[in-house]
């Protein structure tokens, strides 16, 4: 099914006929998007066989609530990378599912300080938004990074740059106000 | 949009609010465009840095796991849609607490019903107080979108409000009104069309003014809520 090759159709248009239930229009979006939805679970999670269930249930959530998909609200790819991130951080917060084995804790897997810089890295020079991320202070550049390109909490956030919670939530606040500033 | 503001729609963003907060935010968002719209804003700004992550190659079997799923309604395996806050746990302890009162509730109740009903509902929620402690409601929700509301100890509500009865079936719906009484007594409700009830479903009952939340989202004080179960 997956190798039919079909005409490139905009997500946008595709979603209509997820709503009145073509599912050869929810196989083109899949095609089209879930590598893509896949590495943002992946880089939260970690976990492989997590970031898939997430993405099942994107999908399985985008073929019954295709009809609530608002396009003067935003794009299709934002409405499943939303859905993606959420489906990710709750899973995240959810301790139970994370049993690592060898009983590590989230912030000991791998460097997510590493993560982050190659997510700042990889912005193109262009983009307003590196120039903004640029602006701010490096730490507070840093803590709101740490939140959303890896999905950690306050907590984690602040066990990861060794500072108190109330310094990492305040860098965190006026981190994401001198961005949306910036980005007006 | 005052400082606060900025700080709120960062954070919410961020997925950072915890329960009660993001919820309230929640609400705002309902009711105010240009939240909403900030809000918008941010995440497509934001997009360039998902995009980062580039992409992954994905195993053809994960589409066929999804597509033998589409003709199942209210799979148990999908996760409530939520957003769980990021350092609240009171959900997952009131779950716990839910179902162990379900457990108890349910069993007695299902065996009433069952001598004067065919009708099953596909699910069942508890209803809590905010405090977690009490039983105010039992909600059961069959696959045509109407749901039977048992009222077990509701706050009296003054003579200008109602009870309004609301479930959440997916963060990008919102919440939806499922009715409105004044009388609590055992009533049947019955919504607008939505996608059948699933595991984790929210459902909640808040005091609004006379005639309906005047937002059409959640205004007042939250009596009781509790999340869907399936009947075993």
């Amino acid at each position: 099914m997956l190798c039919t090759m079909k005409p490139h159709t905009a997500p946008e248009d595709l979603i209509p006929q997820i709503a009145s239930g073509e599912r050869t229009a929810l196989a083109q979006l899949f095609e089209a998007e879930s590598g893509r939805l896949l590495a943002v679970a992946q880089r939260i999670l970690r976990r492989r066989d997590l970031a898939e269930e997430v993405i099942q249930e994107v999908f399985l959530a985008v073929w019954r609530n295709a009809a609530s998909f608002d396009r003067t609200k935003g794009t299709a790819r934002g409405w499943l990378t939303v859905m993606t991130r959420n489906r990710a951080l709750n899973l995240l917060r959810d301790g139970a599912r994370m049993d690592y084995k060898d009983g590590e804790t989230l912030a000991e897997l791998g460097d997510r300080t590493a993560d982050v810089r190659a997510a700042f890295d990889a912005l193109s020079a262009r983009d307003a938004l590196r120039h903004c991320l640029e602006a701010l202070d490096a730490s507070k550049r840093e803590a709101v990074l740490l939140c959303y390109v890896t999905g950690l909490n306050h907590g984690e956030a602040a066990a990861t740059m060794r500072v108190p919670l109330g310094t990492i939530k305040s860098w965190v606040r006026r981190g994401v106000v001198a961005l949306q500033e910036c980005l007006a | 949009m005052t400082p606060q503001d900025r700080e709120h729609i960062g954070e919410y963003v961020l997925g950072l609010l915890d329960g009660s907060e993001a919820q309230d935010f929640e609400a705002r968002l309902a009711s105010e465009p240009e939240l909403a719209a900030a809000v918008a804003k941010l995440r497509a700004q934001l997009q360039s840095l998902d995009d980062t992550a580039g992409e992954l190659p994905v195993d053809p079997a994960l589409w066929q796991r999804i597509a033998a799923r589409l003709d199942v309604p209210g799979d148990e395996q999908v996760q409530p849609a939520p957003l769980r806050p990021a350092n609240d746990n009171r959900w997952t302890r009131r779950l716990g607490m839910a179902a162990s009162i379900l457990v108890a509730l349910a069993v007695g109740y299902l065996t009433g019903t069952n001598l004067t009903t065919s009708r099953q509902p596909v699910m069942i929620a508890v209803l809590l107080t905010e405090d977690g402690s009490e039983p105010g409601a039992i909600v059961e929700a069959f696959a045509d979108d109407t749901i039977r509301l048992v009222p077990l100890d509701l706050t009296a509500r003054p003579a200008d409000r109602v009870y309004q009865v609301w479930t959440l079936p997916d963060p990008e719906t919102g919440p939806v009104s499922m009715g409105i009484f004044d009388d609590p007594a055992t009533l049947s409700l019955s919504g607008p069309d939505l996608p059948p009830p699933e595991p984790g479903q929210l459902y909640e009952i808040t005091l609004e003014p006379s005639g309906g939340s005047p937002t059409g989202r959640p205004t007042g004080p939250i009596l009781v809520k509790g999340f869907a179960k399936s009947p075993l």
